[in-house]
């Protein structure tokens, strides 16, 4: 067994893991939290999407060891008790999740795209997409609410980026 | 995944003395992009897993009196992000944007990208083109080698159990010389090169001819190739672009592709000659920018 401490959405954390669990395993198994998903678990469809020390990474990819230390941030970090965060509010507000199971990926990959890079071209989104799979609806309803996402979080109304 | 033993090098000293302890019943853990996608459908697995991710003299991008040095543990997105390798060399920019996507950029590593020693890698045909040299470290030694020869076939290295690739150098004659990378996916995202192409040239102002040309080749031989005839075609022939036709079907005859669900050799030895002449009009047209000083040298 392993024991990992890391900082979980703001919070230290620690457990004691088999050497071979992934970060996705720890998030789910030992610390219940169950935003993050277990889709391909091959790095290809990126519904394990969680950010590692500002960086968004599969989770499936790396072994809870490799977290020790570092701070990770999942979906679960973003809303708080009674406000989501503008991109959950943005995605709600577009109806741009049909079946939910990309979501928090794709959240979590819009959160790191718009921290590095607040005012992303419609290019930098899909490309920042790139690697969260939707097999529901698709992505245009997802780079318009990353695009309002944006706005909202620089302080700017709809009414002017419109 | 089949249990392991678990051990974190603190650098790359620690990790070969640790590679040595354990010999070939480790594997190394850098950016876990393949190695953990291998070891879930393994049905055996190594008993030790010694990860270097935390050794830190393995990171980095800095020019040297050697040439432009980029640590084994430098991930594709740290390369994408450098300010010298953009100014520097635009086609290994290129070449790791298209590497997997955002994630996986991230977490995979320019050396795991070496090391795996897939075909279709799409970090070496630039980096070979350019005469990269990478350095091997193990517990009593270290040596230097081309990179091109750093590949012994598909997934295989000349590699030995102890030892460790610590960086990539691109020697100093060749810093800013005009590269360009082209590659061919079934799609834009998370796809492997059907074919890549890396090539690299410099231009004789007074005979607007070819000169130091380099063409290397991925996803069509068992390693990354050099496409030496083609080469040999262009040196000192006038820059036009039946030139660079003809290279492309001099390089698609260097080939030995295979046919696998993704597509035929035929298609593939197509793919290379378009895909080399696109590389070298794009390399010829860098090169033409920097002499009219619209970019820095």
């Amino acid at each position: 067994m392993t024991d990992v401490t890391l900082v979980v959405n703001g919070e230290t954390r620690t457990a004691s893991v088999p050497a071979e669990a992934t970060l996705l395993s720890l998030l789910r198994d030992s610390f219940h939290l169950m935003g993050a998903k277990l889709g391909c678990n091959v790095g290809d469809c990126g519904t394990c999407t969680v950010i590692v020390d500002g960086t968004p990474v599969n989770s499936c990819l790396m072994l809870a060891a490799q977290a020790d230390g570092r701070s990770v941030l999942t979906i679960e970090g973003l809303a708080t008790r009674d406000q989501l965060h503008p991109i959950q509010k943005a995605f709600e507000e577009h109806a741009a999740l049909q079946c939910g199971f990309c979501g928090p990926g794709v959240i979590m990959s819009a959160k790191a795209l718009l921290d590095a890079n607040p005012h992303p071209t419609t290019r930098e989104i899909r490309d920042a997409l790139s690697g969260n799979l939707c097999r529901c609806t698709g992505y245009t309803k997802m780079i318009h609410a990353i695009r309002d996402a944006a706005g909202a979080m620089a302080g700017e109304s709809n009414d002017k980026t419109a | 995944m089949r249990p392991f033993e678990y051990v974190a090098a603190k650098d790359s000293v620690h990790a070969v003395a640790l590679l040595k302890k354990y010999g070939s019943s480790a594997r190394i853990l850098a950016g876990g992009t393949d190695l953990l996608v291998e070891l879930k459908s393994a049905p055996n697995g190594p008993d030790v897993i010694v990860d270097i991710s935390r050794a830190h003299d393995l990171k980095g991008i800095e020019v040297t009196n050697q040439g432009l040095r980029i640590g084994a543990l430098t991930t594709h997105s740290e390369i994408m992000h450098s300010p010298v390798v953009r100014q520097m060399f635009p086609a290994l920019v290129e070449a790791a944007h298209t590497i997997g996507a955002v994630q996986t950029r991230n977490l995979g590593t320019l050396g795991g990208n070496l090391a795996t020693g897939v075909p279709s890698m799409d970090s070496g045909p630039t980096l070979i083109a350019l005469d990269a040299l990478v350095t091997v470290i193990c517990d009593d030694g270290v040596r230097r080698i081309p990179l091109e020869q750093f590949f012994a076939g598909p997934r295989k290295t000349i590699l030995t159990p102890g030892e460790l690739l610590v960086d990539v150098i691109i020697p100093t004659k060749n810093l800013g010389k005009p590269a360009a990378f082209v590659k061919f996916g079934l799609r834009k995202g998370q796809a492997l090169a059907l074919v890549n192409v890396g090539a690299s040239l410099r231009v004789d102002w007074d005979r607007h001819a070819f000169v130091q040309v380099r063409i290397a080749l991925g996803a069509v031989a068992p390693t990354v190739i050099r496409a030496r005839a083609a080469e040999a075609y262009l040196e000192g022939r006038a820059i036009v672009p039946d030139a660079m036709a003809e290279a492309g079907c001099i390089a698609a005859g260097e080939t030995k592709p295979i046919s696998d669900f993704r597509a035929s050799a035929g298609y593939r030895r197509e793919l290379t000659a378009v895909l080399t002449r696109r590389a070298l009009a794009e390399a010829c047209k860098l090169a033409v920018a920097k002499h009219d000083g619209a970019m820095p040298a």
